[in-house]
C-alpha cells in the first residue's frame, strides 16, 4: 500500500458577517486514504483555526459535513481528496457551502428549514396502543425490514434538499428527504396512522418532478424519488386528493392508455385527457404564442408489435 | 445574561441523554435537552455491530440473564459492580422490546421476531443489531421519538460549566453557537449524557466532537471520576483511518491474520480466538506487529471473504463500504487493513445504578459519560448501546423521583454564571500565543504515545509531565476569529479545556494502579493483584492536582477468577 503524499490547493468559499463572502486557498499534503473531513481538520488545527464547518463522526452516518465540492454535493468525509484531483484533473479543490440554505458561518449553514420539513411528515411510528404498552408483540417479515430499512437511512444531511430544483420552486412540496422518511412510516405495516400519513404526503408526492437530483447526491443511496414514486401510488386510497393529485393520477392514467393504445406517448391526447377540453384549449393560446401549436399536430404513428408492448405491461 | 429554568437540564442529545429526557418529559416535567451538534449527529450514531438482549423466548434455549451478567463481569476483569450488571442484564429484553416498538427496525429471523448474533465475550449469541448500523437505526428511531413529546431541544449550544450552591446544583451556563449568547439554565437537576472523549488520543473511532466535555464540566464542579485509567482500545479500526470495523465482522465468522498468514489469535486465546475479548486481542495485535509480523505500516488483516458476497454487503455492509471507500479494498475478495484505536472509556462521572452522583445534589450522569459501572476495566462489545438506553431510562425515573421533593434554590447565583462566561473567554483571551491546535496535537499524541495500550512507570509519568506542560501551555491559549457568530474556534479552545483536565486525571490515576487489569496493561505489573486492587478508583480534580481515593467493587455473586478465553 503506496502512501505516496502529494499537495493540495483547497480553495475554500467563506462568508462571515462581518466580511460578507471571500475565498482563501490553503496548501495541504495528502495521500490516497486522505478524507476531506481531514483535510478541513488538518487545515483547522495547523493552519487556520478561524475556519468553521460541521463535522462529526467521519464515516458517513452522522451527516454532519454535508457540503459543495468541485460544485458536487457531498459529505466531506465519504470524499477522498485524490479521487476529487484524479476526477477533475486537478489538484485544486474548491469547497462551498451547501446551496439552498441560508450561510452562517463559512461552510456552516442554517439548517431550520431542513428540519422542519422532516417533521411535518411526522417522522416517528404511531404503533398500536396494545404494542405501545407491552401488551402485545409485533413482528416484521425480514423482507419487509429489508424495504423499510433502505429508506431508513436517511443521515438528515440536507444534501438532497439543497440540491432539489422542485424545492425551490414549489413552496408545498415537502422536499425528497422528508418523502423518503414520511414514506418509511407510510409503508410500515407496524404503523397506525395511514390516512393522516396520505394527508401530508400525496398532494406533496405530486409536486415532485423527477429529475432525480435526490437519487445522484444522497450519501447513503436512499433514493427520495424512489419513495415519491412509491407514495403517488397510494393517492388512489385517499379520499379528499388536491387538484394537483387529481391532474397528476390523470396523468399518470392517460400516459398508461395511450401507451396501451399506441405503443407510444401521444402527446397531445395525453395533455387534452390530463388536462380537460377547456384548460387545453386556454393552453393551445399560449402553445400558439410561444411556436409550440405545431407540435400538437404531429401525426403518431402506432408502433408495430403492440401484442409484445402488452406484454411487457403486465397485460 | 439572558436567563431560562426548567425542572432539568440534560446535557447531550445521544441515546443516553434522550432516553433521560423521554423519562423526565412523559412525567409532566419541564426538560431541555443541550446538545453542541443535532441530536442525530451525536455519536450514538456511529455504534455498528448492536445491542446486547436477553429476550424471554428469543434468546438460546440455554441462555439466561445470569449467563449475561457472568460474561460482563468476567469480560469487565471483576471491576464490574455486579448488581449494575445484573440490572443491565435484566433490563436488556424490555429496553430491546420499547426500541422495537418506537420502530427500531431491527433485522429479522424468518418468523418476524427480533434476529441474533455473536460478539466477543459471549457465551451464548444475543447480540441484536440493524446490519452494521445499529447505533445509528436506534438513535434515530429514539430522537423520532421523542421529536414527538414536549422537550425543549437546545441544539448547537455549548455548555460552559455547571453552577452549584455549596454542594446542590442549581443550574448551568451554556451558550448558543450561532449567536454565541451564553443562557443561565435554572435548574433543580442536571443529567450528564456527553459521551466519550477520543479525541484525547491520535488514534480514535470516535467523532471529532468526542472531547470529554461532561467529565471536564463534572471535575470542575468538584465531583469525581470513577476508574478514570481504564481507556479501551478497540482492536480492528480501519488503517489509516481509524474508521471502525464492527466487531460484528468477527462476531460473524471473520478472522484476523498476521503477515504469514497465520491466525494468531490460536495463541493468545485458544478458546475464543477471535471472539476474545477487546484488550485481549488489541495487545494481541500490537504484540504481533512489534515482533514483527505485521504489515508495513503497522497493521493486520481482517479476512471476510470466506463468508461470501451477498452476506457481506447484507450484515456487514458499512465494514465493505469503508474498507472500499477508505481504504481501497475489496473485502469480499482481499483481508481488511485493520489496527487498534481508542474506542471506548469506561472511566467516568461517578455514580451509582441510578445514575446519582453523590458529591453534588443534582448531579446524575449516563452512558459513555458515566461510569455506574457496569463495564469494570473492558467493556464487551454490544453491552454500550445497551447501557445507553438502559441506563439513560433508569437515571430519568431517578431524576423524576428526585424531582418530586427537589426544592428550587431560591438564591440568586446571576454572578457565578458571570463568572464562569469571564472564564471561559479569559481562557482564550490573550492576543498572542499558542493556538488549541498546537496544544491539542501534541496531548494527542502524548496520550497515545504514553497513556495507550501498553504502559509502565517510566512513560506515563513522561505523559504526566508533558499534560502539565500542555496544561500550562493552554492558559495562554488565543482566538485568531474574533466573529460573534458560530466561532468554533472558541469552542474547540473550550473543549481542549475539558480535555487536558480529563488527561491529567487519567495520567494520575493509570500510574497508581500499580497492576494490570482489564484495559489497563502495565508491562512493569504483569498480573493482575486483586489483593491491592480489586477496588475503584475515585478521584477529584484538585486546581492542578488529583486526589485519588477508593470504592470497594459490589460483588453478589462471582468471585474473582483467572480470566482466560
Amino acid at each position: 500500500m503506496s502512501e505516496k503524499e502529494q499537495e493540495i490547493v483547497v480553495k475554500i468559499k467563506r462568508f462571515s458577517q462581518d466580511k460578507g463572502n471571500y475565498w482563501q486557498e490553503y496548501k495541504v499534503n495528502v495521500d490516497r486514504f486522505t478524507q476531506m473531513t481531514e483535510v478541513l481538520r488538518r487545515i483547522k488545527t495547523e493552519q487556520d483555526p478561524s475556519l468553521s464547518y460541521r463535522a462529526s463522526c467521519h464515516m458517513a452516518v452522522c451527516g454532519s459535513c454535508g457540503m459543495k465540492i468541485n460544485g458536487e454535493p457531498r459529505l466531506a468525509c465519504k470524499t477522498l481528496a485524490l479521487d476529487i484531483v484524479k476526477k477533475y484533473n486537478s489538484n485544486v479543490i474548491t469547497l462551498e457551502p451547501m446551496d439552498y440554505f441560508q450561510p452562517i458561518k463559512d461552510l456552516v449553514v442554517d439548517l431550520d428549514d431542513f428540519y422542519d420539513r422532516m417533521f411535518k411528515v411526522k417522522p416517528r411510528l404511531y404503533p398500536d396502543k396494545e404494542v405501545l404498552e407491552g401488551k402485545a408483540e409485533q413482528r416484521l417479515k425480514p423482507e419487509d425490514q429489508r424495504e423499510l430499512w433502505k429508506f431508513e437511512q436517511c443521515i438528515w444531511c440536507g444534501l438532497c434538499v439543497s440540491g432539489c430544483p422542485s424545492v425551490r420552486n414549489d413552496p408545498e412540496f415537502l422536499g425528497p428527504a422528508a418523502h423518503a422518511k414520511g414514506y418509511r412510516f407510510l409503508a410500515d405495516p407496524r404503523d397506525t396512522i395511514y390516512e393522516e400519513r396520505l394527508k401530508i404526503l400525496i398532494d406533496s408526492s405530486w409536486r415532485c418532478t423527477y429529475c432525480y437530483q435526490c437519487f445522484n447526491v444522497c450519501p447513503r443511496d436512499v433514493e427520495p424519488v424512489t419513495t415519491i414514486k412509491k407514495t403517488r401510488a397510494h393517492t388512489r386510497f385517499l379520499k379528499d386528493r388536491s387538484a394537483v393529485a387529481e391532474i397528476g393520477e390523470k396523468h399518470i392514467e392517460a400516459i398508461e392508455e395511450s401507451i396501451k393504445d399506441s405503443g407510444m406517448i401521444k402527446e397531445a391526447e395525453v395533455y387534452l385527457k390530463t388536462y380537460g377540453v377547456i384548460a387545453s384549449l386556454t393552453d393551445l393560446i399560449y402553445a400558439f404564442q410561444n411556436g409550440k401549436l405545431k407540435y400538437a399536430f404531429v401525426k403518431e404513428m402506432k408502433v408495430k408489435n403492440m401484442d409484445q408492448i402488452r406484454k411487457i405491461m403486465g397485460d | 445574561m439572558d436567563k431560562t429554568s426548567y425542572d432539568a437540564i440534560v446535557v447531550g442529545g445521544g441515546l443516553a441523554g434522550l432516553m433521560a429526557a423521554h423519562e423526565i418529559a412523559v412525567s409532566g416535567y419541564k426538560v431541555a435537552v443541550i446538545s453542541k451538534v443535532f441530536p442525530t449527529r451525536s455519536h450514538s450514531s456511529s455504534a455498528e455491530g448492536g445491542i446486547a438482549a436477553y429476550i424471554q423466548g428469543n434468546s438460546d434455549p440455554n441462555d439466561d440473564p445470569q449467563y449475561m451478567t457472568y460474561d460482563t463481569v468476567k469480560g469487565g476483569d471483576y471491576l464490574v459492580d455486579q448488581d449494575a450488571a445484573e440490572l443491565l442484564s435484566m433490563k436488556s429484553g424490555e429496553i430491546v422490546r420499547i426500541m422495537e416498538s418506537w420502530g427500531t427496525l431491527f433485522n429479522r429471523q424468518p418468523d418476524g421476531r427480533v434476529a441474533v448474533r455473536y460478539f466477543g465475550g459471549q457465551t451464548y449469541p444475543r447480540t441484536r443489531f440493524v446490519g452494521d448500523k445499529t447505533g445509528m437505526a436506534l438513535l434515530h428511531a429514539l430522537f423520532q421519538r421523542v421529536s414527538g413529546l414536549n422537550i425543549d431541544f437546545y441544539n448547537e449550544w455549548f455548555a460552559l460549566d455547571l453552577i452549584r450552591n455549596d454542594k446542590k446544583i442549581v443550574g448551568l451556563v451554556a451558550m448558543e453557537m450561532k449567536s454565541m449568547e451564553p443562557t443561565f439554565f435554572k435548574t433543580k437537576a442536571v443529567v450528564m449524557a456527553t459521551g466519550g472523549m477520543g479525541m484525547l488520543y491520535a488514534h480514535s473511532t470516535n467523532a471529532y466532537i468526542n472531547t470529554g466535555d461532561g467529565y471536564g464540566m463534572a471535575l470542575r464542579a468538584g465531583a469525581a471520576l470513577k476508574d478514570p485509567e481504564f481507556v479501551q482500545f478497540h482492536p480492528t479500526a480501519l488503517y489509516p483511518s481509524d474508521i471502525l470495523i464492527s466487531e460484528a465482522a468477527r462476531g460473524e465468522g471473520a478472522i484476523l491474520k498476521n503477515n504469514k498468514g497465520e491466525r494468531f489469535m490460536t495463541k493468545y486465546a485458544p478458546k475464543k480466538l477471535d471472539l476474545a475479548p477487546r484488550d485481549i486481542v488489541s495487545r494481541s495485535i500490537i504484540t504481533e506487529v512489534k515482533e514483527g509480523r505485521g504489515f508495513p505500516g503497522g497493521y493486520v488483516g481482517l479476512d471476510l471473504t470466506h463468508l461470501g458476497e451477498e452476506y457481506i454487503k447484507e450484515r456487514l455492509a458499512l465494514a465493505y463500504e469503508a474498507a472500499l471507500n477508505f481504504a481501497g479494498v475489496d473485502a469480499t475478495k482481499e483481508p481488511i487493513p485493520v489496527r487498534p484505536a481508542q474506542h471506548y472509556y469506561m472511566g467516568g462521572i461517578d455514580v451509582d445504578i441510578t445514575g446519582t452522583n453523590y458529591d453534588l445534589i443534582g448531579l446524575f450522569a449516563a452512558g459513555e459519560a458515566a461510569c455506574v459501572s457496569v463495564h469494570g476495566a473492558n467493556r464487551l462489545g454490544s453491552n454500550s448501546l445497551l447501557e445507553t438506553l438502559v441506563f439513560g431510562r433508569e437515571t430519568g425515573k431517578t431524576v423524576v423521583k428526585f424531582l418530586s421533593s427537589a426544592n428550587e434554590s431560591s438564591e440568586s447565583l446571576d454572578k457565578e454564571a458571570e463568572k464562569i462566561v469571564d472564564e471561559a473567554y479569559s481562557f482564550t483571551k490573550s492576543e498572542s500565543g499558542v493556538h488549541f491546535g498546537v496544544v491539542l496535537n501534541k496531548l494527542r499524541e502524548t496520550m497515545w504515545e504514553n497513556i495507550g495500550i501498553f504502559r509502565d512507570e517510566n512513560g506515563m509519568k513522561t505523559g504526566l509531565s508533558e499534560i502539565i506542560k500542555l496544561r500550562e501551555m493552554a492558559k495562554n491559549m488565543y482566538v485568531t476569529d474574533k466573529s460573534k457568530t458560530y466561532n468554533t474556534e472558541f469552542f474547540n479552545a473550550l473543549e481542549l479545556r475539558n480535555m487536558l483536565d480529563l488527561a491529567l486525571v487519567i495520567a494520575n490515576a493509570a500510574i497508581n494502579r500499580t497492576e494490570s487489569r482489564g484495559a489497563h496493561y502495565r508491562t512493569d505489573y504483569p498480573e493482575r493483584d486483586d489483593k491491592n486492587w480489586l477496588k475503584h478508583t475515585i478521584a477529584y480534580l484538585r486546581g492542578n492536582t488529583v486526589e485519588i481515593g477508593y470504592k470497594p467493587v459490589k460483588i453478589t455473586k462471582w468471585q474473582p477468577e483467572a480470566r482466560v478465553y
